[in-house]
C-alpha cells in the first residue's frame, strides 16, 4: 500500500497528539479514581468510626447517669455524712448496687470515706486489699467526673485485661472525703461497638488514653502495628475530642479515630494499604487494558481516514500530475461531501478555461500566422494590381473610354487607401476619400441608385481612426437598404467628435432594418470575439459586421461601440476614441 | 529552527495540558472549617416560677450582644423552686456538672461552705484587686460584706447596695378593709394591726417554713434591731452561742408572728407565700427589692413597700455575689470574672438611673423613700449562721415552733446544738 506524503505527516502529528491525549486521560483517570476510592474508602471508615464513636458517647452517659444515680443515692449520702449506718441501711446500701441503671456490670465495689468496702455478696474485699489494688490512682485529681480506665483486675481477683469505670462519690452537703465507686465492666460492654460483620476488610479496636489496648479485632487476623497505636495516641495528645484522625493516610493505610471526650477512650479504624492498593490495582489493570484498546482503536481509525481523507487529495496530485501531458479530458471526480469537492470542481473549470485559452490563442497564432503572409502577399501585389490598373487606364484613355477610366481612378485610390501601406490607422480625411471611391464605383456600377452626402466636422488631417469603418457600412446601405430600390436612395455620412469620442453616423433611406435585427445586432456588437462567429451560424450572413466588430474590438478594446436603428431607414453609429494622427 | 520551535512548543502545549489534567485530580482540600473563637460561658438562671418570666434576661442579652464574637453566655434556663434549685446546686456540684458561673450561691450557706472548703469556686480577690475597672464600681459596703471570713474574695462584688435591701411588701387594699391607712412605724403597732387584719378575716402575714425560713427570719431578724443586743447579735458571723435573752426574743418573735399566718404555712417554701400574697390571701409578705419586678400587673397599684417597723433594713449584698466555678479551662473563667465585671457596671447604672428617676411603680417609689430615709441596716441572718442551724434546725423546729410543740427555749437549744454539730461536720 503507498502511503502519501499528507497521509505520513497526519500520522506523524495526529497519533503522537492522540497517545499523548490518552497517556494523559488515562493518568487524569486514574489519579480521580484512585482519589475517589481512596476517598470512599475514607468516606466508609469515617461515617464506621463515628457511628461507633456515637455509641461510645451514648454508653459513656449511661455510665454517668448511673454513677451520678450513686452518687444522690440517700444511703449513699448518709454513708459520707454520718459516723455509721444501720444495719438496714447497710445491707440496703449494698443490695442497692446489684440494682444501678447499667447493664453489662461484672462485678462493684464502693468504698465510703470511712474505709467501709461494698461489694456484691459473694465479693469479700477488705479496704487494704483495696488500697493494694491500687485502682484509686486511676481517679486522679477529678472531683467527680466519671473515669473510665483499662487495667488488670486486681482488686476481684480475675486479673484480666478489663474496663472500669469509677467515680468519686461527693458528700452533697458538706466537704468530706469523698467516696469511691468502681464499676467492672465485662466484655459484652464495649464488645457491643464492634460489629464484626460490618468490619469487611477493615480493623478496628478500642483504646483507653494511655494507649491500653481493650479490643482489636482485624478482618485479616493481624495483629495492632505498634506504629498505628503511637500515631493515635500522639494525635489524641493534640486533639481533645470527636474524630481526631481522618483517614490519615501516612500509617501503611487509612486511619481514623474517635475521642471520647470525658472518658478519653479512643476507638480507631484502620483500612490496610493493602485492601486500598488491591483495589487501585483492579482498577488500573481494567483502565490499561481499556486503553490499550483504545489505541489499537484509534491507530487503525487513524489509518483508515487518513486513506480516506488523503485519496481525493492524491487524486488531485495525480490529475494536476497528468496535466502536464496536455491531456484536458482528464477531469476530477470527486465527491467527498468536504471542500476538497469544491477543488475538484474549481480544477475542472480552470481545465476547460484552460483548454479554450488555448483554442483561442492558436487560433489567434494561425490568424496572426495567416495575418502575417497576407501582409507579405499584400506588399507583392499591389505593385502588380497598381501597374496593372496603370494600363488599363492607359489603354482606357487610348481608347477614350472615360467611364473605364474613371471606374479605374476610383478604384486605384480605394485600393491605395484600403491598403495604405499595412498601416491600420488612417487620418479620417483618408477613410473619407476611401469611401468615397468606393461610393463613386458602386455608383458607377448601379446607375442611379443612390447620392450620397458626407459632412465633416472635425479636423480631417489630423484626426486619426481605424480604417475601413465606414466602407463596410455603406456597403450594408447599398447591399441590404437598396435592395428593393432602383433609384433615389441617399446615403448620409456625418463625422463628429464629442467628449473624446469619433462618431461616425451612417444613415441611409432604403429598406429600415427589423427592429428585432437591430437589437440582436445591438447585442452582438457587445459579445467577445470568440462568440461572435457563433451567434451566425449560418456563415452567409454577417461577414461585414463580424469584420467590423472585430477589428474595432480588437483595436480599441471595449473602448468602441456600434449601434444600430431603424426610423424610416437605417441608421448605424460607431464610435471610437478620438486621438491624432501621429507625424 | 522552525520546526525545533514547533516541537518545543507541542512539548510545551502537552505539559501544560498534563498540569492542567492533574490539578484537577488533586485530593480536595476540606473546606475551611468555620473556627470559632467565641468562648462559650455555661451559666444556669432561673425563670420565676410564678410569674415564667426569665431573671436576667436583658443582662445575659447585653453581654452575648456586646462580646460577641469573644465570649457568649451560653444558658440553661431553670424553672424550680427554691428548695429545688437548693437540692439542684448540690447535685450538680457532686456530679461535676456545675455552670461556669453561679448565682446568689450565699443564699445556700452550706453549699456555699462547701464550694469554698472543696476549692470549687474560685477565690478573685487578685484579679478583682489588680483591675483599676472593678475597683470603680465596686461599693466599698458590697465589698466589705462580700468577702468571706478567710479573707478571700469568693463571690464577685457586683450588687449595689441600693437593690439589696429587704422589707415588707404590703397589700393596701387589705389594709384599707381593716381601717389601717399606713404601714405601722413600731413594732407595737405593727402587731396592733396584725390583730385588726386578723379580726377583719384577713390573713395578716405570708409565711413559709422551708429552706432557710427566709420570710419569718426576716421579720424576726429585723425585729432584733430594736435592742442594743439584738443589733450586736445580728453583727456576729457565727457567733458561739446562741443562748442570749435576744435569741429568746426572737423564738418569742417567730412563734408570736406564725399565730397571724396561714395554717398551711407549715412545710412550704418561699413560693408558697409568695403566692398567697399575690393572690390577696395575706395582707404582708416580706422580701428584697428584686421582687418588685415580680409583682402581678393586677397587683402594681395595691403593694407597697415599707422598711421594717423601727426603720430597719437588712441587707446584705454578698447574698447576690455571684461565684466563678473552679473547674472550667482559664479562657472560660477569664470570660464569667468578665462577665461579672458586666454585671456590676450595669448595677451601677442601673442604680443611678433608679435613684434618678425615682421608680416607676409605687412600690419602687416606696422602696427609694426607704432606702434613702436613714434605715438602720441590719445584716442577712443567712450570711451569719451556721448552715445547720439554716437549713436543719431553722425548717425542722419552726412548725414546732408554732405549734407549741417545742418551747422557745428548746427551740435556742436546738440552735446551740447546731453549732457543736456543724464544727463537728
Amino acid at each position: 500500500m503507498r502511503i502519501s506524503g499528507i497521509q505520513k505527516r497526519f500520522l506523524k502529528y495526529t497519533l503522537p497528539l492522540f497517545l499523548i491525549a490518552i497517556l494523559l486521560s488515562f493518568t487524569a483517570i486514574f489519579v480521580f479514581m484512585r482519589n475517589t476510592t481512596i476517598k470512599t474508602l475514607t468516606q466508609k471508615n469515617h461515617f464506621q468510626c463515628e457511628k461507633m464513636g456515637i455509641s461510645l458517647d451514648e454508653l459513656y452517659s449511661q455510665t454517668d447517669s448511673a454513677t451520678a444515680d450513686i452518687i444522690i443515692n440517700e444511703n449513699v449520702q448518709k454513708s459520707l455524712w454520718n459516723r455509721t449506718l444501720t444495719g438496714v441501711e447497710s445491707a440496703a446500701l449494698t443490695k442497692y448496687f446489684g440494682y444501678i441503671r447499667l447493664s453489662s456490670v461484672a462485678d462493684y465495689a464502693y468504698v465510703d470515706n470511712k474505709q467501709n468496702v461494698y461489694t456484691r455478696s459473694y465479693s469479700v474485699i477488705n479496704y487494704s486489699q483495696f488500697q493494694e489494688s491500687k485502682l484509686s490512682s486511676y481517679l486522679k485529681d477529678e472531683y467527680s467526673t466519671t473515669r473510665w480506665f483499662v487495667a488488670n483486675d486486681t482488686l476481684f481477683g480475675t486479673n484480666e485485661k478489663s474496663l472500669f469505670v469509677a467515680r468519686y462519690i461527693r458528700c452533697m452537703d458538706a466537704s468530706h472525703v469523698p467516696g469511691e465507686v468502681f464499676l467492672k465492666m465485662d466484655n459484652s460492654f464495649l464488645g457491643s461497638l464492634i460489629r464484626t460483620d460490618e468490619l469487611k476488610e477493615s480493623a478496628v479496636g478500642i483504646m483507653d488514653e494511655h494507649g491500653e489496648v481493650f479490643d482489636y479485632i482485624s478482618a485479616s487476623s493481624s495483629e495492632l502495628d505498634d506504629s498505628i497505636k503511637e500515631k493515635v495516641l500522639e494525635t489524641a495528645e493534640a486533639q481533645n475530642a470527636g474524630i481526631i484522625l481522618d483517614g490519615d493516610w501516612s500509617y501503611k493505610g487509612i486511619l481514623t479515630a474517635y475521642r471520647q471526650p470525658q472518658s478519653g477512650m479512643i476507638i480507631f479504624s484502620f483500612i490496610p494499604a493493602g485492601v486500598i492498593n488491591r483495589e487501585v490495582n483492579s482498577l488500573a489493570l481494567f483502565l490499561l487494558i481499556l486503553y490499550v484498546l483504545i489505541m489499537i482503536t484509534v491507530v487503525v481509525f487513524s489509518f483508515y481516514f487518513s486513506i480516506k481523507y488523503t485519496e481525493p487529495i492524491t487524486e488531485i496530485s495525480d490529475r494536476m500530475s497528468g496535466f502536464g501531458d496536455g491531456d484536458f479530458d482528464n477531469t476530477l471526480n470527486i465527491h467527498t461531501g468536504t471542500e476538497l469537492d469544491r477543488i475538484g470542481d474549481s480544477y475542472n473549470l480552470m481545465l476547460n478555461n484552460i483548454k479554450d485559452l488555448l483554442t483561442e490563442v492558436k487560433e489567434q497564432q494561425t490568424a496572426l500566422t495567416r495575418s502575417e503572409i497576407n501582409t507579405l502577399l499584400n506588399q507583392i501585389n499591389p505593385h502588380f494590381l497598381y501597374n496593372t490598373l496603370d494600363t488599363i487606364y492607359m489603354q482606357a484613355r487610348i481608347n477614350s473610354d472615360d467611364l473605364t477610366m474613371e471606374m479605374i481612378q476610383a478604384l486605384s485610390k480605394y485600393l491605395r487607401l484600403s491598403l495604405s501601406k499595412g498601416s491600420d490607422v488612417v487620418s479620417v480625411g483618408d477613410e473619407l476619400e476611401n469611401v468615397r471611391s468606393y461610393l463613386k464605383i458602386m455608383q458607377i456600377r448601379n446607375q442611379d441608385l443612390f447620392t450620397y452626402t458626407i459632412q465633416c466636422d472635425v479636423d480631417q488631417e489630423k484626426t486619426a481612426t481605424l480604417k475601413l469603418i465606414l466602407q463596410p457600412l455603406v456597403e450594408n446601405c447599398i447591399k441590404h437598404g437598396f435592395s428593393e430600390i432602383y433609384e433615389g436612395g441617399i446615403i448620409t455620412i456625418h463625422v463628429s467628435e464629442r467628449n473624446g469620442r469619433l462618431i461616425y453616423t451612417v444613415t441611409n433611406n432604403g429598406l429600415g432594418i427589423l427592429k428585432e435585427k437591430a437589437e440582436f445586432l445591438n447585442r452582438a456588437s457587445n459579445a467577445s470575439i470568440q462568440e461572435l462567429p457563433s451567434l451566425f451560424p449560418d456563415k452567409k450572413h454577417g461577414y461585414c459586421f463580424i469584420n467590423l466588430v472585430t477589428r474595432l474590438r480588437l483595436k480599441y478594446l471595449d473602448e468602441a461601440s456600434i449601434t444600430y436603428s431603424t426610423e424610416g431607414g437605417t441608421t448605424v453609429t460607431v464610435e471610437i476614441p478620438a486621438t491624432e494622427v501621429n507625424t | 529552527m522552525r520546526r525545533r520551535i514547533q516541537r518545543l512548543a507541542c512539548v510545551a502545549l502537552s505539559f501544560s495540558m498534563l498540569t492542567v489534567t492533574l490539578s484537577g485530580c488533586r485530593a480536595q482540600e476540606a473546606p475551611a472549617e468555620k473556627v470559632t473563637t467565641e468562648i462559650q460561658i455555661p451559666i444556669s438562671l432561673s425563670v420565676d416560677p410564678t410569674t415564667g418570666k426569665k431573671g436576667d434576661e436583658d443582662l445575659v442579652t447585653a453581654f452575648n450582644e456586646e462580646y460577641s464574637g469573644k465570649y457568649h453566655l451560653d444558658v440553661t434556663w431553670v424553672l424550680e423552686t427554691e428548695d429545688e434549685r437548693r437540692r439542684s446546686l448540690k447535685v450538680k456540684n457532686a456530679t461535676d456538672q456545675l455552670p461556669a458561673v453561679l448565682t446568689d450561691v450565699r443564699t445556700v450557706p452550706s453549699f456555699y461552705r462547701l464550694l469554698i472548703d472543696d476549692h470549687r469556686i474560685e477565690d478573685l480577690s487578685e484579679e478583682i484587686a489588680n483591675d483599676p475597672e472593678w475597683q470603680q464600681i465596686i461599693e466599698p459596703v458590697v465589698m466589705d460584706n462580700t468577702k468571706d471570713s478567710d479573707g478571700n474574695l469568693y463571690l464577685a462584688p457586683i450588687s449595689s447596695g441600693a437593690f439589696t435591701c429587704s422589707g415588707m411588701f404590703y397589700n393596701t387594699e387589705l389594709f384599707a378593709k381593716a381601717g389601717i391607712e399606713s404601714f405601722p412605724a413600731t413594732w407595737d403597732e405593727f402587731f396592733k394591726d396584725c390583730d385588726l387584719l386578723k379580726a377583719s378575716g384577713i390573713t395578716p402575714l405570708a409565711l413559709h417554713t422551708e429552706g432557710t425560713g427566709w420570710a419569718p427570719m426576716l421579720i424576726a431578724t429585723a425585729k432584733m434591731g430594736e435592742t442594743e443586743e439584738g443589733r450586736a447579735l445580728m453583727n456576729q458571723i457565727f457567733p458561739s452561742t446562741y443562748e442570749s435573752e435576744s435569741f429568746e426574743d426572737l423564738a418569742q418573735t417567730l412563734k408570736k408572728l406564725f399565730s397571724y399566718a396561714s395554717d398551711d404555712c407549715f412545710n412550704t417554701d418561699f413560693d408558697s407565700a409568695y403566692e398567697k400574697f399575690f393572690s390577696g390571701q395575706a395582707a404582708m409578705i416580706p422580701n428584697g427589692y428584686w421582687m418588685i419586678e415580680s409583682i402581678p400587673s393586677d397587683f402594681k397599684n395595691k403593694t407597697r413597700f415599707s422598711a421594717f417597723p423601727g426603720n430597719v433594713l437588712i441587707a446584705s449584698p454578698e447574698t447576690f455575689g455571684w461565684a466563678i466555678t473552679a473547674c472550667y479551662s482559664d479562657e472560660i473563667k477569664k470570660g464569667a470574672l468578665e462577665f461579672l465585671k458586666f454585671r456590676a457596671k450595669r448595677s451601677q447604672d442601673d442604680k443611678r438611673k433608679f435613684l434618678t428617676l425615682g421608680g416607676s411603680t409605687l412600690a419602687e417609689q416606696d422602696y427609694i423613700k426607704a432606702y434613702l430615709n436613714s434605715p438602720y441596716i441590719m445584716k442577712n441572718y443567712q450570711t451569719l449562721w451556721n448552715s445547720n442551724l439554716q437549713e436543719k434546725i431553722i425548717p425542722a423546729d419552726l412548725p414546732d415552733l408554732a405549734r407549741g410543740k417545742i418551747s422557745t427555749h428548746d427551740f435556742v437549744l436546738d440552735c446551740n446544738k447546731s453549732i457543736a454539730e456543724f464544727k463537728e461536720k
